[in-house]
């Protein structure tokens, strides 16, 4: 039993003998805990012949944890069993039958610099506290920028890709008005921002917080594959400055949410030098391609853009959360757009070269060594392995999608560009039908009904989606280095298995 | 290199045996390096190397090849030990700091089971959980109802609270912005947190917006001060907004007077952000929550378990008032990929759109976990605790020479100064000032190289630098706080 037996000695004047902590008890829950995480969370989340999730309603999941908290403390055996509750309920991200999202999977190296960050709590404000972590995300960041093709850059990781898109929708308005950090966006003409209809929401989410309106971000039409019309975005451009808008920034997406598409980053970097704007790539989903000599021409260009957002825990696996936001610039802009220089933990007479203390960079106080969990991982397997990886899921995607093509009931939404594979699935029952607004209507139920009972079975997670005007159709996700062609075989076996009744 | 070629798509790439065995080993090295000898007393708080160096040591060029898994455990080694031992008794730096087994396990979980937390669908344990976990919290604010977030870091938390505040006011802000707005101003402390300012700048409403309000020798905000500023911005064509107070500053641990800043607020129907970042936890004791007495008369409440609770990093609450589910009108963005309005549950149970993050880590579990081991109960004996080592501090302080308050403490930040014996009884000298400012430093740089201790030091308006010593861990005794002076003097006496 640990502390809801332990008392404190408290003595008549104040004075406290003992720690409240009974360290021994501590170390064997932790030992007993480490031991459930290890075997439930880890071992048996990656084993194929275990459910991806456990469903439960929220009524009865409710029930089951007892989620309710008290005055009093629980012992030990409680404890412990509370662990396996909320490993058994919770959904296995890391089996791979998980496709839900954009990340998936173990990268065991990774977790394992979770783990270590986890027990050393640091928090990457200034090099005092932080020494490693330190050195460390700056090597990531110079590495990251190394391979990206520039010859100066900096960064900092963030929590997210939103917040990195959002500093680098900062960075671009105080680079075209500095004042606006002191006197506000009314120092200011009404700026816009462009960026395509298959961006993410973040922008969106970016423009509203910033005080620039979610009006104002201005929305570029995709082509059939899902990429950003450059010559629709100049027309656009030409079109706000008529009205009196100032445009200042461009958002590029390398690799869109759902259909896995790549602007082209080349022409709309024409299109931002004639008209001076700031070119932001959202690489958060595609960045990874950089890695890969094959795939990397899908971001030709990058080397001309101003700020890059890339997340390592998408595609790469690090564990969540491992966001980095790069920007092309040497004159220490992300330091001078968001510094307050806050004297008490920046001060300026420590006995150490100040330039460690990269905290004021950021508009986060305390913040995660996030920049660790991807390091460990890039050591323990080099860039080519990390290049395999890439080349590999893309493989796999490919194979999926020529597997559909194969089968009846299975139509692709387009060929897939990436990594993220969409589709519809026919049942038996419409397949005869003609391609009319009744059938359409029919298919759009089709896919919640199967997700439904996917979830209920607990045998695999994929996600669908309505997207430009389509019914619902499945997104698959390739993430890949644990998944195998069985793995898709099952994935249209059971789509098909689920769903032929309906 | 060669392609990967269909036949080659048979096996995982990922070999989960060794990857197991490779965390177990990794396990062993964190239990050992950081839990064991990172909380013994008879162990370095810090190894320290100057940058260059620890550069050198770590290795830390990403090359073309990985490594075998025995190096990759040295690596990790290496990083325990030239990390600062944050759970260390004599870490004293941070306002976070200490260990809680239970929200260690909590947050090993949380790491293995690696989701986010946006839908119901994908993680169904921790959305049902976050929502209980604030209720808790709202339940000592004073609130039977109400909404709230985990956010990364209290620096955002009071971001949402001052973007609320004024989406409150202008609604019509989140799409067409502030470009045909009037100025808008914020209320504030000059001993609030920098994150207020920074959240002005990010927020478009520009850092001289953020007016600040005198306080009083302690550290408090002046309401009548808060009142006339208020007054003022008025009458220059201005329209205050927002009100952002301290609940424990971040140097001298005060409190804002709640209930009178509440009248003014009331007055002036301002938005009232109540920064309870640091002071918070003080609502879990019944003997010292009177701190933030009015705290229920607030909107928003920020409040960080990872400090004084010793959550872990991060663990951050915005906690609001409101019942109209303003957060989410505020936030959505009701995006169609994630939030399908046709899945098979109840669809409100994705708070997702609550946020402006999209991927957001799970941070309730490791103060769940935490919360029903000890109850409570438990975690008011934390707080109360520390606060009896504060004033043990300081009546040690009183006894010794050298030592000298900034003034009494509220909380459990204990400010002061160490006068070096040369320079004691000197304090007319014109260049009094002038030396004393370099003791703290010099101290700071002595007891990091030898790594007995860390605590931390700054000037505060025209107090020139003295130490600041934050004291809550549970793992801090009697003794600790002995060989703290001890310390101090030691390593000063000769300045």
């Amino acid at each position: 039993m640990m502390a809801s037996n332990t008392e404190i000695q408290i003595k008549e004047n104040g004075v406290l003998d003992d720690t409240s902590l009974d360290v021994a008890a501590a170390e064997s829950f932790l030992q007993k805990s480490m031991a459930i995480i290890l075997e439930d969370a880890v071992k048996k989340a990656v084993d194929v012949r275990q459910k991806v999730c456990e469903w439960r309603s929220p009524e009865e999941l409710k029930d089951l944890l007892d989620l309710e908290l008290r005055e009093d403390g629980e012992s030990e055996t409680r404890i412990l069993q509370r662990c396996r509750d909320a490993i058994r309920y919770s959904v296995k991200t890391t089996h791979p039958h998980f496709f839900n999202q954009l990340y998936a999977g173990l990268e065991p190296y990774s977790m394992a610099a979770s783990f270590i960050t986890e027990a050393l709590k640091p928090s990457v404000y200034t090099y005092e506290v932080s020494p490693v972590f330190t050195l460390m995300e700056d090597a990531v960041l110079r590495k990251i920028i190394q391979v990206l093709g520039w010859e100066e850059g900096d960064g900092i990781f963030n929590a997210g890709g939103s917040m990195s898109n959002m500093y680098a929708m900062n960075l671009a308005r105080y680079r075209c008005f500095p004042e606006i950090k002191e006197h506000g966006n009314s120092a200011a003409p009404r700026l816009v921002v462009f960026t395509s209809q298959e961006c993410h929401y973040s922008i969106s989410k970016a423009a509203a917080l910033m005080g620039i309106g979610t009006k104002n971000v201005i929305v570029v039409p995709a082509d059939k594959r899902g990429k950003m019309i450059p010559s629709a975005l100049e027309e656009q451009i030409k079109s706000a400055k008529n009205e009196g808008a100032v445009p200042f920034m461009v958002n590029a997406t390398a690799g869109t949410t759902v259909l896995g598409a790549f602007d082209p980053i080349d022409e709309i970097a024409d299109i931002c030098e004639k008209y001076k704007l700031w070119l932001h790539v959202d690489a958060c989903w595609g960045g990874a391609v950089i890695l890969s000599n094959k795939h990397k021409h899908l971001m030709k260009g990058i080397q001309r853009v101003n700020s890059v957002a890339w997340n390592p825990h998408k595609m790469l696996m690090a564990c969540l959360q491992c966001s980095a936001f790069l920007v092309r610039d040497k004159t220490r802009l992300l330091q001078h757009c968001h510094s307050a220089r806050a004297s008490y933990l920046f001060q300026q007479d420590k006995f150490y070269d100040l330039s460690y203390d990269t905290g004021d960079k950021s508009v986060q106080c305390s913040r995660k060594p996030d920049a660790f969990k991807f390091w460990l991982m890039w050591k323990a397997l080099g860039t080519r392995e990390l290049e395999h990886r890439v080349d590999r899921a893309l493989v796999m995607a490919r194979y999926l999608a020529e597997q559909m093509k194969k089968r009846e009931g299975f139509k692709l939404v387009m060929e897939p560009e990436f990594a993220n594979v969409c589709f519809w699935y026919i049942p038996p029952s419409l397949r005869d039908l003609p391609d009319c607004p009744e059938f359409w209507k029919k298919l759009h139920n089709v896919a919640p009904l199967i997700k439904e009972r996917m979830m209920k079975k607990g045998s695999m997670m994929v996600g669908y989606q309505p997207h430009g005007g389509r019914a619902n159709f499945f997104r698959m996700v390739v993430i890949s280095p644990q998944v195998s062609k069985q793995d898709m075989d099952f994935v249209l076996d059971e789509i098909h298995s689920l769903g032929m009744d309906l | 290199m060669m392609e990967p070629t269909i036949g080659d798509l048979s096996d995982p790439l990922i070999n989960h045996t060794e990857g197991q065995l490779f965390l177990h080993e990794a396990f062993k090295i964190i239990v050992e390096e950081v839990l064991c000898k990172g909380t013994d007393v008879k162990e370095k708080v810090c190894e320290w190397k100057e940058p260059e160096e620890l550069a050198l040591l770590l290795d830390l060029e990403l090359r073309e090849n990985g490594e075998p898994q025995e190096r990759v455990l040295q690596r990790v080694k290496d990083v325990a030990k030239y990390s600062i031992k944050t759970s260390h008794p004599r870490f004293f730096n941070q306002q976070y700091g200490g260990v809680d087994y239970h929200s260690l396990a909590g947050r090993f979980l949380s790491e293995a089971l690696n989701t986010n937390l946006f839908t119901y669908e994908v993680a169904p344990v921790f959305i049902l959980m976050e929502a209980e976990v604030l209720r808790g919290l709202r339940k000592l604010v004073g609130w039977t109802e109400g909404d709230g977030l985990f956010c990364p870091g209290g620096s955002t938390s009071n971001n949402y609270a001052m973007n609320l505040a004024r989406y409150r006011l202008y609604p019509e802000v989140k799409s067409q912005g502030l470009w045909s707005l009037p100025r808008l101003t914020v209320f504030t402390s000059p001993e609030s947190h920098y994150s207020v300012k920074k959240g002005a700048a990010f927020l478009g409403l520009g850092m001289d917006n953020v007016i600040l309000v005198k306080v009083d020798d302690g550290g408090h905000m002046i309401p009548e001060d808060l009142d006339e500023k208020i007054e003022l911005s008025k009458s220059q064509g201005s329209v205050p907004f927002l009100v952002s107070c301290t609940a424990g500053t971040t140097v001298q641990g005060a409190f804002d007077p709640l209930d009178r800043i509440a009248d003014v607020c009331d007055k002036h129907k301002l938005w009232l952000h109540v920064d309870a970042a640091w002071g918070g936890s003080v609502l879990f004791s019944k003997k010292h929550r009177h701190l933030m007495e009015g705290v229920h008369r607030a909107n928003s409440v920020a409040w960080n378990p990872h400090k004084m609770l010793v959550a872990g990093l991060q663990c951050s609450v915005l906690l609001l008032k409101d019942t109209t589910n303003l957060l989410k009108k505020c936030h959505s963005a009701n995006a169609a990929y994630l939030f399908q309005q046709d899945k098979f549950y109840d669809v409100n149970l994705d708070i997702g759109d609550k946020s402006l993050q999209c991927s957001r880590k799970v941070d309730c579990l490791k103060l769940w976990l935490m919360w029903k081991a000890i109850g409570s109960t438990g975690l008011e004996q934390r707080v109360d605790k520390a606060f009896l080592h504060a004033r043990y501090l300081v009546d040690q302080m009183k006894k010794r020479d050298g030592f000298q308050l900034l003034r009494e403490p509220e909380f459990v930040n204990v400010c002061f100064w160490f006068i070096p014996p040369s320079l004691r009884g000197k304090e007319k000298n014109a260049d009094y000032q002038s030396k004393l400012a370099k003791v703290a430093p010099v101290i700071k740089e002595r007891m990091m190289k030898q790594g007995t201790m860390m605590v931390g030091y700054q000037p505060l308006g025209d107090r020139v630098n003295f130490f600041r010593i934050t004291v809550f861990s549970p793992l801090i005794s009697q003794a600790d706080m002995d060989f703290f002076l001890d310390e101090i003097e030691r390593l000063g006496k000769d300045l």
